[in-house]
């Protein structure tokens, strides 16, 4: 027997990690121009998945002073090449909140993702999409 | 920007130089494989190997570029090819019937990865703390990939292929632990928190029993003489420079020095 043709998809294990217990973040209890640019990020999908990047545990943090947005995100993996593009996205749906003029998104990979940090709708929807989460 | 200054900003970007170019220069070559690896799967795992190491490549250079005012074109497009500072293992051409070459490459360089970004963990400069642990999670995949395949290959009758690229890989392997001019700021300041004598010698407490254990003869690294090229010091193989070559040439034919125009323009 050739081992090449009979052990091909035997050898890896995957693990889901943990989610740190303030994550996922979901803009719960956010308020005024800060709960709005939640509400668009609500809106914002992932490319490869149409599941909301929030749902995903995307989002890490949300702020907003005075006519400027901040958005701290993280990216599923650190090779992810719709980075600029999402970077967009959400930079974009900041600046749909009433008085925001100027938004800024920086992304950190700490916490490091995993798929532990999805919401319960996100998994909802990955399964519907046919991800087994 | 960083408030760093002088020795401790030195010692800060060496260390973020030689994870990128590392990252970088290897992701290269693992691409070579696309359409040509030995199974669909591999072909596509591969991929994925190298995709990872140029995510991990891009978060070091933003690294440079965010807090070191650098730009993409100056860490990466145009910079010196005698500037890089990437290990000679990265950087070699794969030998001519090179599968075992690369998996061979890939089991020597991502074990060495994980105990170098361990090193890192509890770094003073607290960006680069930030972001290992991420990189460390996906590299675990990696060793299993390259470990699964050594495993494979000891058992079939590319073994002797696999023992030449041992014996040819493993002195440039040996280059990861070269220092650079500036090894002696890195650990004065804490950027990362192991000599590079001691990772060698965890390393190769690693990758000497598991090649034995499979039936692999490894050299006597007291025995083994480093290449003349090293890479840390900015010194490499001629492989490099054809590399180097290829992977800029779309960069400077693009001509971003002249204005873009229209096709019709010039009508």
């Amino acid at each position: 027997m050739n081992p090449i043709e009979t052990d091909a998809c035997t050898y890896t294990e995957y693990e889901s990690g943990d989610a740190p217990d303030e994550y996922p973040k979901t803009g719960e209890g956010a308020t005024g121009a800060e709960r709005e640019v939640w509400d668009a990020l609500y809106e914002v999908e992932d490319p490869e998945m149409p599941v909301s990047i929030v749902d995903l545990g995307l989002i890490y943090d949300v702020s907003v002073e005075g006519e400027r947005a901040e958005v701290e995100m993280t990216l599923t993996y650190t090779g992810c090449p719709a980075r600029d593009m999402l970077e967009n996205d959400v930079r974009c749906a900041a600046l749909t909140a009433s008085g925001v003029t100027e938004a800024e998104v920086t992304i950190s990979y700490s916490p490091g993702w995993n798929v532990e940090m999805v919401t319960d709708a996100g998994r909802e929807q990955l399964r519907e999409f046919g991800l087994s989460v | 920007m960083t408030d760093l200054s002088g020795d401790e900003r030195r010692a800060v970007e060496a260390q973020l130089f030689r994870l990128a170019d590392d990252e970088y220069v290897i992701a290269e070559r693992y691409t070579e494989w696309q359409i040509y690896a030995p199974t669909l799967e591999s072909d596509l795992a591969l991929a994925n190997v190298a995709q990872d190491e140029f995510g991990h490549a891009r978060l070091w250079y933003d690294l440079l570029q965010d807090d070191f005012d650098y730009t993409e074109e100056e860490v990466l497009w145009r910079r010196d090819p005698g500037a890089f500072t990437h290990a000679t293992l990265t950087e070699l051409a794969f030998a001519d019937d090179g599968w075992g070459d690369a998996v061979v490459r890939g089991y020597l360089y991502d074990t060495a990865e994980r105990l170098r970004l361990e090193a890192l963990v509890d770094s003073s400069y607290a960006p680069i703390a930030d972001r290992v642990g991420k990189v460390l999670d996906e590299e675990g995949y990696h060793r299993e990939y390259a470990e699964s395949w050594l495993e494979r290959l000891a058992s079939t009758d590319a073994e002797g292929r696999v023992q030449a690229a041992v014996e040819r890989l493993f002195p440039h392997a040996l280059t990861l632990f070269a220092p650079g001019p500036d090894e002696d700021l890195i650990r004065d300041y804490g950027i990362r928190t192991e000599s590079l004598a001691d990772l060698r010698e965890e390393w190769l407490d690693t990758v000497v029993p598991t090649l034995d254990s499979l039936g692999f003869t490894v050299p006597d690294p007291e025995d083994v003489a480093l290449p003349d090229a090293r890479g840390r010091d900015g010194t490499h193989t001629d492989d490099w420079y054809d590399l180097h070559e290829a992977f800029t040439s779309t960069h400077r034919e693009l001509d971003f020095d002249r204005p873009t125009r229209l096709r019709g323009e010039e009508a």
